[in-house]
């Protein structure tokens, strides 16, 4: 039985601190010159995609600007278009949400990009948080936070209405919308649906609507439980197990040896939480300001503030603080950690660390073995992060028969073997993908 | 004077999706270098025949063009300002420096039109023209105040500090108007232009003062109402004003040399500061603009080859002085 092809993409390095601004090798976030670099290396490596995060706004701590990352980014459409225009067979992938935007303009500005790009346009469909993000948009905070899912997934179905082309109407619960649309038929039939979402409801919106899974699951064991769950949601949508892709982010570490590789990784830790940045992780879980503490000094003694919240603009990871501090302080006082020890310590991401050999084989086996279909990638530098990894890991997934030598589709679609899209309307779909074929 | 060309983003909407790409590459590679700008109209709502999203088409075309200034449109009273002035910057960054924004404003049908495929929300205007150009007003205030809100240096990589940027160096914006409102700041750096320049086509019955706040009037040619726009626009007008670009067809039976001349010739007197020719079919038109229009302008002195720099230098607009760093 032949091997599983690997699905990858790379992640421009975002807005986090995750990405290493202090080292030499660190070039601008935003000039386009960057940007090149980075889509030229990732297409140069046949990757399947390049994936852009989102951010609305700019993040804030204790209501001031966050200092101490990386900040400012294209926009996501724009600067995907330009991209496509510089390159010919990698897929774009634009974070782009449901909150803040409206059917037609989105759906519209997708099938621009799909059309110009011929046919490698994705989307990855996001809500936003209302109030915080809401103040730099027209209609604020407009949208109860439960129903954040339910306007994601009437606004899929509605984007896929304007997709199909002709005269275009969506009523539903958040959309009374009606026009006609002149871009059909798109070269995809429709963009590539991604969701990044790990809830229960975010698993349902994908398995009934999207192409690919954005997953936080990137150990084995982890990745296993969660691939099996998605993938057998499928059935009820009268989907098949192929018919969308599970791919957990993740970062790597290469070093000529283990050993090296392991003190690049220490020495990366170290540059992505400064000592300040050690203070402001604690501070979202203690959730009051900590600034007289001294980063290398034992945790507070005081227990957190469970009243409003102190960070905006990020992915709140920590719901429970009063449990979240009570483990941190457990895992300090066993092991004799300092505050940044432990912040080290508990905001590491997946990681592949070791030898090109080592990480290529470890990919392989997380594939294989049923914990992901592929892996999104994200480097800690821009815009060069992928240039090693494309020298040393890419040829040997080939050497292995696991990662293409050359693409072979002409889509993002067909690379990624996706069946033909999803359109509403069962007879146009079919005279759209008879046309798309012909 | 400067020349530029008016392009329709749903120009080639018609054609083979796979086409298209061949379409746009061939225009904009034989445009750049010999003419100054480019304007590309969205064709937002504009039933049935809508088109490419044409800021998004400007950023395709800008890494593939050179010199060529590239303003792209943007129906702002329909859309969020957000959206567009980060799509604009972005738009600056791709083609270093030869951005703009030719802000449209949907009226009447178009307006309804795009009413009904966005649906009745709150925060976009009412359906009447006052409310729309009020809106247009506003966004566009909105989006030139976002290009502001990141000083040129907020930027600091600071490893002694560790911080990556300096927050006093970012605004709010804290834009209130009459429908909506923007707080600020725009996740975009400052563009390389700091304001890429705002263009609007005039339009009767136009506010003066909203001529006033634009960098360019595009006002079409051959009527007596353009020496009255632009006389009325600088009259007690402080400052420079913006400046008036008189639009030029080439007519359906192909141009006339001398009849453009004459027209080019009329509107610099009426203190226009350049011409547009408007190409409603490009797959046609396109050819007997570079080899007959372009060479007779040029003979009669009136456009010379493209200056380069950024499409503020080549519309003699100064530096633009950043709001928020000038308060401080």
């Amino acid at each position: 039985m032949s091997k599983k092809q690997i699905i990858l993409g790379a992640q421009f390095p975002g807005v986090n601190n995750f990405t290493v601004w202090r080292d030499p090798a660190a070039g601008s976030q935003i000039d386009f010159a960057s940007f090149r670099h980075f889509s030229e290396t990732v297409e140069r490596g046949k990757f399947d995609f390049i994936f852009l995060a989102e951010g609305l706004r700019v993040r804030e701590q204790k209501g001031r600007f966050h200092e101490l990352d990386v900040a400012g980014r294209p926009n996501t459409l724009a600067i995907l278009t330009a991209l496509s225009s510089i390159t010919s067979h990698v897929g774009l992938i634009g974070t782009l949400t449901t909150t803040f935007n409206e059917p037609y303009p989105l759906a519209r500005q997708l099938a621009t990009l799909d059309i110009l790009s011929g046919g490698r346009a994705g989307w990855n469909v996001v809500t936003s948080p209302g109030a915080f993000t809401g103040a730099n948009f027209r209609r604020g905070d407009h949208l109860p936070f439960g129903e954040r899912y339910e306007r994601a997934r009437e606004f899929i179905e509605a984007a896929r209405t304007i997709w199909a082309g002709g005269d275009f109407s969506s009523h539903s619960r958040h959309f009374d919308i009606a026009g006609r649309s002149g871009l059909a038929p798109l070269p995809q039939g429709a963009p590539i649906i991604a969701q990044a979402g790990d809830s229960e409801e975010g698993r349902e919106l994908a398995a009934g609507h999207a192409d690919l899974i954005y997953s936080r699951h990137g150990t084995l064991e982890a990745g296993q439980a969660f691939y099996a769950d998605v993938k057998n949601r499928l059935a009820k949508y009268g989907r098949s197990r192929d018919a969308l892709k599970i791919l957990p982010g993740a970062a790597f570490i290469l070093g000529d040896t283990q050993e090296e590789a392991q003190e690049k990784l220490k020495a990366i830790r170290l540059q992505q939480v400064s000592p300040k940045n050690a203070i402001v992780f604690l501070e979202q879980v203690w959730n009051r300001d900590l600034s007289d503490h001294d980063p290398d000094g034992p945790l507070p003694v005081a227990e957190p503030d469970i009243s409003a919240q102190l960070a905006q603009g990020r992915a709140n990871r920590f719901d429970n603080r009063l449990e979240t501090a009570r483990a941190w302080r457990e895992l300090a006082e066993r092991e004799g950690l300092s505050i940044r020890e432990l912040i080290i310590r508990v905001t590491a991401r997946q990681q592949f660390v070791g030898t090109p050999e080592s990480i290529a084989s470890e990919i392989d086996r997380h594939v294989q073995e049923d914990a992901a279909d592929g892996f999104v990638f994200a480097p800690h530098l821009t815009p060069g992060g992928f240039d090693e990894f494309v020298e040393k890991v890419i040829p040997i997934l080939q050497e292995r028969k696991v990662f293409r030598r050359d693409y072979s589709g002409d889509t993002l679609r067909g690379n990624l073997g996706l069946p033909p899209a999803l359109l509403p309307d069962r007879e146009r779909h079919d005279e759209l993908v008879g046309r798309i074929a012909s | 004077m400067l020349l530029g060309v008016a392009l329709d983003a749903a120009a080639h909407a018609d054609s083979d999706r796979s086409s298209w790409g061949g379409f746009w590459s061939g225009l904009i590679g034989r445009l750049d270098g010999a003419v100054d700008f480019v304007t590309l109209e969205d064709g937002f709502a504009r039933a049935g025949a809508d088109g490419p999203d044409a800021v998004l088409l400007a950023n395709w075309l800008a890494p593939r063009s050179r010199d060529i200034g590239i303003i792209a449109g943007a129906p702002v009273n329909l859309l969020e300002p957000f959206h567009v002035s980060t799509a604009i910057a972005t738009l600056d960054y791709v083609s270093e420096g030869r951005a703009g924004l030719l802000a449209q404003r949907l009226r009447e049908a178009r307006a309804a039109e795009g009413r009904r495929a966005l649906g009745a929300l709150n925060g976009f205007p009412a359906d009447d023209r006052q409310a729309q150009d009020r809106d247009a007003q506003a966004a566009i205030e909105v989006i030139s105040r976002l290009w502001d809100s990141w000083e040129d240096d907020a930027v600091i990589r600071d490893p002694k500090s560790q911080r990556f940027l300096d927050g006093s160096k970012l605004h709010y914006i804290d834009f209130e108007g009459a429908d909506f409102r923007v707080l600020g700041p725009s996740i975009t750096p400052r563009p390389p232009q700091g304001q890429p320049p705002v263009a609007i086509a005039w339009a009767e019955g136009d506010d003066p003062s909203l001529i006033r706040e634009a960098d360019i009037v595009f006002l079409p040619a051959g009527q007596g109402e353009i020496g009255d726009v632009i006389r009325d626009s600088r009259r007690g007008a402080e400052g420079a004003g913006p400046i008036f670009i008189a639009d030029l067809d080439l007519g359906p039976e192909g141009p006339s040399i001398a009849g453009l001349v004459v027209a080019a010739k009329q509107a610099t007197e009426l203190g226009a500061g350049g011409i547009r020719i408007v190409l409603s079919d490009p797959s046609v038109q396109l050819g007997q603009l570079l080899s007959e229009v372009l060479p007779g302008l040029r003979d009669a002195g009136f456009v010379r080859r493209p200056s380069g720099g950024t499409l503020r230098q080549r519309f003699n607009l100064p530096v633009a002085a950043n709001r928020y760093t000038a308060a401080a």
